[in-house]
C-alpha cells in the first residue's frame, strides 16, 4: 500500500525552474510579484462566487487579496509558485503544509489558490503548474496532495479527476440570517 | 426624432387591421378537391398507402408531404424585436408576419410556433420533437446567450437545417453588405480592421460569420458596454460560464490586445459594425473620426442608428449603412432570410453551415455589383429587387449540394427556376386571392377606411 492516497504528476524537469516548450517558467514567487499574483488570487475569489451566493467577495476583496498574499509569502508552512511568461504573472498557485494529526499519511500539501489567465488555460499549464508545486510539497514532506474550489466548480472537478484525484472530504454549508 | 407621427398611425393601424383581419396567415389545399370522393385519394383509404410508404422510408415524407416547404418558426418570446421577454402569445403577431414575409418573398410555408418553454434544453427537445413535420427551424427573438447554445446544439442533433435570424440572417447581410463596401474602398477582407460594436447575438454571429468568411481574428475587437472585449478583462471568467461564444471570441480576437473602450478601438479601424443600442448619440463623431480614411460604419440599432448618417458623413465616414429604409443602404434581414430558407427547402438539405450563408451573402453582394449600381450609397439591393430571391435561393441551395448536404442534386440553374416557379406562383395566389375579394382590400376595414380621407 504506497503511502500517498492520491497520485501526483512529476515534472521532467527536475531544476527549480521549469520552462516549458511555449517559453512559460514555473517558479516559486520573488518578492516583486507578490501584486500581481494577488490580483489573480482576486480574479479566483471572483470566479469562485459565480458559483455559489455563499462564495460572494466583499468589496475588500483586493486589498484582503494583497495583505494575505505578502503573509503567505512570509510563512514558511506555505508556499506560492507563478507562471510567467517574460515577467507577466499568468498563474499562481497556492499551498500549505499541514499536519493530519489523526490519519495517515500523516503530511498533507494542501492546495486552496489557483488560478490561470483564461488566455494561458488550453495547454498544458494547469498540469505542468500543479505538477510543480506537488513536487516542490513533496519535497518539504508532503505525502499526500490535496486540493480545494467550490462544489459547482465542474471544470476543476475534470481537471483535478483527470490527474488522479478524488473527493476525499466535503464541506457542508448553510446560511443562518 | 423623425418618423414618430409615422410610427404611432401605423401602431394604430396595425391594431385595427389586426382586428378585423384576425390573423395574418391561414392553410389552404394544394390539391383539387371537386368531392367528397376525393378524399379516398386524399383521406383513407387512399392515403394508408403513402403513409406506409413513408414509414418505410421516412425520408419520402420530403416527396410526399409538404414536409419539403414547411418551416417551424420556433420562438419562446423572450426577446421580442425591441420589445425584451413579451411571452409566447405576445410574440406571435411577430411570428406571423415572419410567416407572411417567408410566404410573400419565398413562397415558403411557414408556421408560427411560440412554445411555453423557456429553458434552453426544452426548447431544443422541442424542436427535436417537432422535427418530423418540418423541412426546416427557423428560430426567432430567443435571448442572447441562451440561443448561441440551441443554435449549436440544435445545428448537431437536427438533419433539418436550423436557422437563427437574430444571427445568422443578421451576420449574412452584414457581410454582404460589407463585401461591397470593402470593394468600393479598394480593401480585402483578410487586411480588414473591424469593429464590432455590441456583442448581442447579431455581432457575436457576425464576428463568427466574418471569420469563417476569411477575416482575420485578429484584425477584428469587439467592445461592448464594458468596453473592449480581451483576455483579461475582470469578467472574463463570468463570461466563461455564462456565454461561452462570447469568451472564445475574448480569447480569439483583438491580437492587439487593445484595453479601452469605443475610442481606443476604433483608432485606425476600416469598418465599424454597430449593433449596439437605440442612439443618435451612441456614436460621436470624434470617435469616428480616429478611423481610417474612407471608414465604413453600419449603425444598425432600430429605431435609432447609433448615429444619424449625415454626422457620421460630416465626420469622415465615407460608407454608411443603417437597419432603415428610409435612409440608403438598409441592412435588412429581409434580404436573406426568405432566399436562404427557399434555397436549403429546395434542395432538401439536411444543415445550413456557414459556408452556404457566406455563398447566398456573396450572391446578395454581386447582385449590387453585377448591374454596375454599386455605389456607396447603394451597397446592397432592396427588398424592391424581387431577383434577388431566386438568385440567392440558388447560390444557396448550390452550396448545400456541393457540400453534400442536400438530400436531392439540382444545378444551380434548376434551383433558380424551381425557386422562381414557387415564388411566382405564390404571388400569384396572393393576388388572385386579392383579385377575388377572397382577401379584402385594407379600404373594408371600417376604421381604416376613415383614415383614408
Amino acid at each position: 500500500m504506497p503511502k500517498k492516497s492520491i497520485k501526483t504528476v512529476v515534472t521532467a524537469n527536475k531544476e527549480s525552474n521549469a520552462q516549458s516548450d511555449s517559453g512559460i517558467v514555473i517558479r516559486e514567487i520573488k518578492k516583486e510579484e507578490l501584486g500581481k499574483a494577488a490580483s489573480l488570487v482576486a480574479r479566483l475569489k471572483r470566479l469562485n462566487g459565480e458559483f455559489d451566493p455563499l462564495l460572494k467577495t466583499t468589496d475588500s476583496l483586493d486589498s484582503e487579496a494583497q495583505k494575505t498574499v505578502e503573509r503567505v509569502a512570509s510563512n514558511s508552512d506555505s508556499l506560492i509558485m507563478v507562471a510567467l511568461v517574460g515577467s507577466k504573472v499568468v498563474g499562481v498557485v497556492k499551498a500549505d503544509l499541514k499536519d493530519r494529526t489523526f490519519y495517515e499519511p500523516r503530511r498533507e500539501g494542501a492546495i486552496d489558490e489557483f488560478y490561470i489567465l483564461p488566455e494561458f488555460r488550453r495547454g498544458s499549464l494547469g498540469k505542468d503548474l500543479l505538477a510543480s508545486i506537488s513536487e516542490k510539497l513533496k519535497g518539504r514532506g508532503a505525502e499526500l496532495i490535496t486540493a480545494e474550489f467550490p462544489s459547482q466548480n465542474e471544470i476543476a472537478k475534470r481537471f483535478y479527476t483527470k490527474l488522479g484525484f478524488r473527493s476525499l472530504t466535503n464541506v457542508y454549508a448553510k446560511a443562518e440570517s | 426624432m423623425p418618423g414618430n407621427k409615422k410610427t404611432l398611425d401605423t401602431s394604430k393601424l396595425a391594431i385595427e387591421y389586426s382586428r378585423y383581419y384576425q390573423g395574418k396567415m391561414q392553410t389552404a389545399p394544394k390539391v383539387p378537391v371537386t368531392s367528397l370522393d376525393d378524399f379516398s385519394i386524399w383521406y383513407t383509404p387512399g392515403v394508408a398507402a403513402v403513409s406506409l410508404a413513408v414509414a418505410k422510408n421516412p425520408e419520402l415524407s420530403f416527396q410526399y408531404t409538404n414536409r419539403w416547404n414547411m418551416l417551424c418558426i420556433l420562438t419562446d418570446g423572450s426577446r421580442v424585436l425591441g420589445l425584451g421577454d413579451i411571452g409566447p402569445e405576445g410574440s406571435l403577431p411577430v411570428m406571423e408576419g415572419k410567416a407572411l414575409i417567408y410566404k410573400y418573398l419565398g413562397g415558403v410555408d411557414a408556421i408560427p410556433i411560440p412554445v411555453s418553454a423557456h429553458e434552453p434544453e426544452k426548447i431544443i427537445q422541442f424542436a427535436l420533437d417537432i422535427q418530423p413535420a418540418f423541412g426546416a427551424i427557423h428560430l426567432e427573438d430567443i435571448a442572447s446567450p441562451k440561443c448561441f447554445r440551441i443554435l449549436e446544439e440544435l445545428k448537431q442533433k437536427l438533419t433539418i437545417p436550423v436557422w437563427h435570424d437574430d444571427q445568422q440572417g443578421t451576420a449574412g447581410v452584414i457581410l454582404a453588405g460589407l463585401y461591397n463596401s470593402l470593394i468600393l474602398t479598394d480593401r480585402k477582407l483578410r487586411n480588414a480592421k473591424i469593429v464590432l460594436m455590441g456583442a448581442g447575438a447579431a455581432n457575436i454571429a457576425a464576428a463568427k460569420l466574418l471569420i469563417s468568411a476569411g477575416a482575420s481574428a485578429g484584425n477584428l475587437i469587439l467592445v461592448d458596454s464594458k468596453g473592449i472585449l480581451q483576455p483579461e478583462r475582470e469578467d472574463m471568467d463570468r463570461m466563461m460560464l455564462q456565454n461561452k461564444w462570447k469568451y472564445e471570441l475574448a480569447l480569439s480576437t483583438n491580437a492587439e490586445r487593445r484595453e479601452g473602450n469605443i475610442d481606443e478601438a476604433v483608432e485606425g479601424a476600416d469598418a465599424l459594425i454597430a449593433a449596439s443600442k437605440p442612439g443618435p448619440d451612441v456614436l460621436s463623431r470624434s470617435t469616428l473620426k480616429k478611423m481610417n480614411k474612407g471608414a465604413i460604419l453600419f449603425a444598425l440599432s432600430n429605431p435609432v442608428p447609433e448615429i444619424w448618417p449625415k454626422d457620421a458623413k460630416e465626420a469622415g465616414v465615407r460608407i454608411v449603412a443603417t437597419g432603415r429604409s428610409d435612409f440608403p443602404n438598409q441592412v435588412n434581414n429581409s434580404l436573406i432570410f426568405p432566399s436562404v430558407i427557399r434555397g436549403v427547402l429546395d434542395v432538401k438539405s439536411k444543415a445550413v453551415p456557414d459556408e452556404v450563408i457566406i455563398a447566398g451573402a456573396k450572391e446578395l453582394a454581386q447582385y449590387a455589383e453585377r448591374d454596375g449600381s454599386l455605389t456607396d450609397e447603394h451597397i446592397l439591393p432592396t427588398m424592391m429587387d424581387r431577383e434577388i430571391y431566386p438568385l440567392v435561393a440558388a447560390a444557396v441551395g448550390d452550396s448545400c449540394v456541393k457540400l453534400g448536404i442536400s438530400r436531392i442534386n439540382l444545378t444551380r440553374k434548376q434551383i433558380q427556376r424551381r425557386a422562381e416557379e414557387i415564388i411566382q406562383k405564390t404571388q400569384k395566389m396572393i393576388d388572385t386571392l386579392q383579385k377575388s375579394n377572397l382577401i379584402e382590400p385594407t379600404s373594408k376595414v371600417p376604421a381604416g377606411k376613415n383614415r383614408r380621407k
